[in-house]
């Protein structure tokens, strides 16, 4: 049993679960104010990418700014996005919303195809070069600060979710809209603020996986991985994000390591559904009580 | 209340339904037949992720259509080439081919990808009219008996892996070798075969790495890699990405492995944007490129003449299929036999060293259905330029 | 118009097409299905038979979606079932065509009985999600058995029938539309039945049904077993229409194309299932009469899948219940006029 190789494996495997961590989190934003499921997840990374990439290569912008400006360009297309899609659509059954974001990752890719075109390019290098040692084991820079970036965010959140108000209304909105209101919540403001919130985060992720695997308008596929995380960990749970990311990261890498490349997608899946029998609602997802 | 008053929604609803259903009954009739014109069909991706090189061998087609129309065309009857997009969809590469074949009279025909040159074969079969070529360099396309209508315009995966395998192995004999591949049709083909065949070259595979499409990151899979310590890591079954990302953190972790890719990576403009990984990137091209100046290529300079900004192998892809495609008409209607499947092929494979004008380093026999010559092309990022590092290598 | 739909009977109650209009309607549509594939090229007999397919496909995702409220993503992989069992069946058996056909809807039915098991312990969206396993379980198996001939897949000689070799999409049409209009057909039927009641009262509150006596297990897995048998015919079909199989012909993407036919149809039709097939072509179509070469090409196909996109938000922003209840908004004028509706 060689320990070290396990260690390297198991260290990659739970940096690059970071990854998935964040992309994760900005998804249960999402659904935890707004009970909507966002299958276009993953195209709003890749607007984000993009919009770096479009804001650091074609203008020449310092790196800090033009992800400041990606930043800002995706909550904007976020709030855009709630105020025109989702807004009307509340009250109608989930799968319709569900099939708007679905509608609406085709118009993103769609959109990127337009401008950018459908070939595959690469970020400006802008993350440190040396790769990180941890004793005998490599740890990929760009992984390592890219985790690193995702539970900073993550803990910022749930700190914010404690204890600011915004968080704290956010939270009285997930779990009783009609309360909320009558609380004196400005709830139509807590969906945009979760949604733009949640399209930041998501230019974060973009930035950090394009960086890592260069960008193309088929990036989106990175949501469906998220997908699973988010089940695993349970919808609407922060904590759950960072978890199930982490554990999916760790089961991805072993099983590729261990079995080989073919295998990682299954036991991605086989985890899934064991998940699921155990504990319907995900890790620490709220259990859902139906009445009568 | 007024029975009698027609809402002027029905009216309009009426004439919409009589525009609609006039508009839909159009195209269902029947196109006639084209004339004394020898067609070029294509289903080709122009969009979608292979669009890159579907442009690039859309324009090569109709340039080299072009050229031999200026010059009166096959013995005065002029070439058409009609493409269609596919977005490299197999389903929509074969509604591309039953609608330009249902609509003219098709004796050439260019595939998209492996999967439609597969699916599209007994149909081929069947009709007997149609030559086919494509985009496709797959092993299992290389078999005269069971693709009798289609052949490759350069050699197949597992030949063009012999050729690296073979400079391999005159360069460092016994040398580790290690396969990162992705995992899709298009990455499979060649790896059992040319895991033989460097077994038979003396050289040992270190490790067989295989990616799942679409993944990001591989950081597990580099340090199995590491593991393995290979002299040589050749890539396939990918354009671009992973393979930058393969190359840069192997060198941070210290990797002392040249890099190799195949066909579809080897694009100037492809390894150009890999950066700084890039430099020393090695790979098999069968053409010359673009600016290749090194010995007399009339066709290349033409191309130059034609195209003054820079074109990419995928063109010169095009342009070969577009040449052999004529050569093969020609030789056909010398030999005063009626274009079809069957002559067609025949024609082609009385091809011995046949003269691309320059395309080709070296002449060219086409015996079965593939054209096995190499060159191993690096990379060099000052000059911005892939430089041969080998002879013209044939493969028997 | 309509002026007093009388019945005096219970059957004629619950018939499926109770007045003379519909009948008379019934047989043009029926007469038009027998002369259209006398007067359309290749190309248009092409797209009816994939519609068909597509139909069958849709017509099967709606019994468990839209009438029994399980979302499922699963339906390609079902559909890709189906066909390997059809291609193995052929290629190494040679049984007769009409056999395959079944063979495969019985295999996928199997596997919807799998993947229906955890349907009672896991709700909604997760549920939903879970089917995706389907699709990835289905996709390594395809790619990585022996039997299934890996990542390139099997390709199959074309099917026979009384000894006619079924190879151009004119004799497959004839095969084809009448299987589709049978699924179609039992369908519509199937919720004139108890079985059918049961679905839809799964559908309005689960508890609720299982409070009046429905077994909620068995219903459920009924429904995905249905469902997926009508995956595996379709994906038979699909399997002698194309006479390749891959493990990529099956890909994810397909089924949600397949729910966005259902929902954007409105739940419980058929039209959703045309919808969704013809709207890329039409936007081809229409896109290729506008000038322009290949640049224009190029530079229209993302505009196609941005527009794709658009009429997927537009139609389900502006009408929530999709394609089925424009129709029967029109129907209604057409029942009432000339009163106004």
């Amino acid at each position: 049993m060689d320990w070290a190789y396990l260690f390297e494996i198991a260290l990659n495997g739970v940096a690059s679960g970071g990854l998935y961590a964040l992309a994760a989190l900005a998804f249960v934003l999402v659904y935890k104010a707004t009970r909507v499921v966002n299958i276009a997840i993953g195209e709003m990374l890749m607007i984000g990418a993009y919009l770096f990439f479009a804001f650091a290569a074609s203008f020449s912008l310092p790196i800090w700014l033009a992800v400041l400006g990606a930043v800002l360009g995706t909550g904007l297309l976020g709030a855009v996005v709630e105020r025109t899609m989702i807004r009307p659509l509340l009250g109608e059954p989930p799968i319709s919303v569900f099939m708007v974001t679905v509608g609406l990752a085709s118009i993103l890719v769609g959109l990127v195809e337009i401008v950018w075109t459908a070939d595959q390019r690469r970020l400006p290098e802008f993350l440190p070069k040396t790769p990180v040692m941890i004793g005998d084991a490599f740890l990929a820079p760009k992984v390592a600060y890219g985790s690193l970036v995702a539970l900073v965010l993550i803990v910022l959140v749930l700190l914010v979710f404690r204890f600011w108000r915004g968080g704290v209304a956010l939270r009285a909105t997930a779990s009783d809209q009609a309360a909320a209101y009558s609380m004196g919540i400005n709830v139509p403001r807590v969906f945009s603020l979760a949604w733009v919130a949640s399209a930041m985060i998501a230019a974060v992720a973009g930035i950090i996986v394009g960086s890592i695997g260069g960008i193309s308008s088929s990036m989106g596929v990175f949501g469906l991985s998220v997908l699973v995380v988010v089940i695993v960990g349970g919808l609407d749970s922060v904590l759950g994000a960072l978890v199930g990311g982490v554990f999916i990261g760790l089961v991805e890498a072993l099983a590729g390591s261990y079995l080989g490349g073919e295998y990682k997608l299954l036991a991605t899946f086989v985890v899934l559904v064991g998940v699921l029998m155990i504990r319907p609602y995900g890790l620490f997802g709220t259990h859902e009580i139906e009445r009568l | 209340m007024n029975a009698q008053t027609k809402s002027p929604l029905s009216v309009r609803r009426r004439s919409l339904v009589l525009a609609a259903g006039a508009a839909l009954a159009a195209p269902l009739s029947v196109h006639a037949q084209a004339g004394e014109d020898i067609v070029i069909g294509g289903s080709i991706p122009m969009t979608g992720v292979f669009a890159f090189a579907g442009i690039g061998i859309n324009a090569g087609i109709a340039d080299y259509v072009k050229i031999v129309n200026d010059a009166g065309g096959i013995k005065g009857r002029k070439l058409r080439y009609v493409p269609e997009d596919t977005g490299y969809k197999v389903d929509a590469s074969v509604a591309a081919f039953k609608k330009i074949t249902s609509q003219n009279k098709v004796n050439l025909y260019y595939g998209d990808s492996t999967g439609f040159s597969k699916t599209i074969n007994p149909e081929l079969d069947r009709s007997g009219q149609i030559l086919m070529a494509g985009a496709s360099f797959a092993t299992e396309l290389n078999d005269p008996a069971k693709y009798p209508n289609q052949f490759l315009v350069g050699p197949d995966y597992t030949e063009m892996f012999g050729i690296l395998l073979k400079h391999i192995a005159k360069e460092k004999p016994g040398a580790k070798v290690a396969f990162v591949y992705s995992d899709s049709e298009f990455g499979r083909d060649p790896i059992e075969a040319s895991e033989a065949a460097a077994k038979k070259l003396g050289l040992s595979v270190a490790v067989k790495l295989m990616t799942p499409p679409g993944s990001v990151d591989v950081s597990t899979e580099v340090i199995k890699l590491r593991r393995a310590n290979p002299d040589y890591t050749i890539f396939h079954g990918y354009v671009l990405a992973p393979i930058p990302e393969f190359v840069q953190q192997g060198k941070q972790m210290g990797m002392t492995s040249k890099w190799m890719g195949t066909f579809w990576t080897m694009d100037s403009s492809t390894v150009m944007k890999m950066g700084e990984a890039g430099d020393g990137f090695m790979g098999v091209m069968p053409y010359r490129y673009y600016y290749d100046t090194s010995a007399k290529s009339p066709m290349l300079d033409k191309i130059r003449q034609m195209r003054p900004e820079y074109q990419s192998t995928a063109y010169t892809q095009g342009f070969l299929t577009a040449m052999l495609f004529t050569e093969a008409a020609k030789r056909t209607l010398d030999a005063g036999k009626p274009l079809d499947g069957k002559n067609l092929k025949a024609a082609l494979n009385t091809i011995k060293d046949f003269d691309t004008g320059g395309l080709i380093g070296v002449p060219i026999t086409i015996k079965g259905n593939s054209i096995p010559v190499g060159r191993v092309y690096t990379a060099d990022m000052k000059a911005q330029k892939m430089v041969p590092s080998s002879d013209w290598i044939k493969l028997d | 118009m309509r002026i007093g739909t009388l019945k005096q009977s219970y059957i004629a109650d619950a018939a499926l097409f109770d007045s003379h209009t519909q009948k008379t309607w019934l047989g043009v549509g029926t007469a038009l299905l027998l002369l259209f594939p006398f007067m359309a090229s290749d190309y248009w007999l092409y797209l009816a038979c994939l519609v068909a397919i597509n139909v069958a496909s849709a017509t099967g995702l709606n019994i468990l979606t839209g009438y029994t409220g399980l979302v499922s993503l699963g339906q390609a992989a079902f559909m890709g079932l189906g066909a390997y069992t059809v291609a193995i069946m052929q290629t190494r058996l040679g049984t007769p065509f009409l056999l395959n056909l079944v063979a495969g809807g019985i295999v996928a039915m199997l596997g919807g009985l799998v993947v229906g098991i955890p349907s009672l312990r896991v709700k909604g969206l997760y549920l939903a999600i879970a089917t995706i396993a389907a699709s990835f379980i289905t996709h390594f198996l395809f790619a990585n058995l022996k039997l299934t001939g890996g990542t390139s897949g099997l390709s199959l000689p074309p099917a026979q029938l009384f000894g006619l070799a079924l190879d151009t999409s004119f004799r497959l049409y004839w095969v084809i539309v009448p299987v589709t209009l049978l699924m179609v057909l039992g369908a519509a039927n199937l919720f004139r039945t108890r079985i059918g009641r049961a679905f839809i009262a799964i559908r309005d509150r689960d508890i609720s049904a299982e409070v009046l006596g429905i077994p909620l297990l068995r219903y459920k897995l009924l429904s995905f077993g249905l469902s997926s048998f009508y995956a595996g015919v379709a994906g038979g079909l699909w399997a002698y229409f194309f006479r390749v199989v891959t493990p990529e012909s099956f890909p994810l993407l397909m089924s949600i194309f397949f729910l966005a036919a259902i929902i954007v149809g409105g739940m419980g039709t058929i039209l959703g299932g045309i919808f969704m097939t013809m709207v890329p072509e039409l936007l081809k179509l229409v896109f290729d009469l506008l000038p322009g070469g290949t640049e224009m090409t190029v530079f229209l196909s993302p505009v196609r899948t941005v527009v794709f996109g658009l009429l997927i938000v537009g139609f389900l922003v502006f009408e929530p219940h999709g394609l089925a209840e424009v129709w029967r908004r029109i129907r209604r004028f057409f029942h009432l006029w000339p009163f106004r509706s």
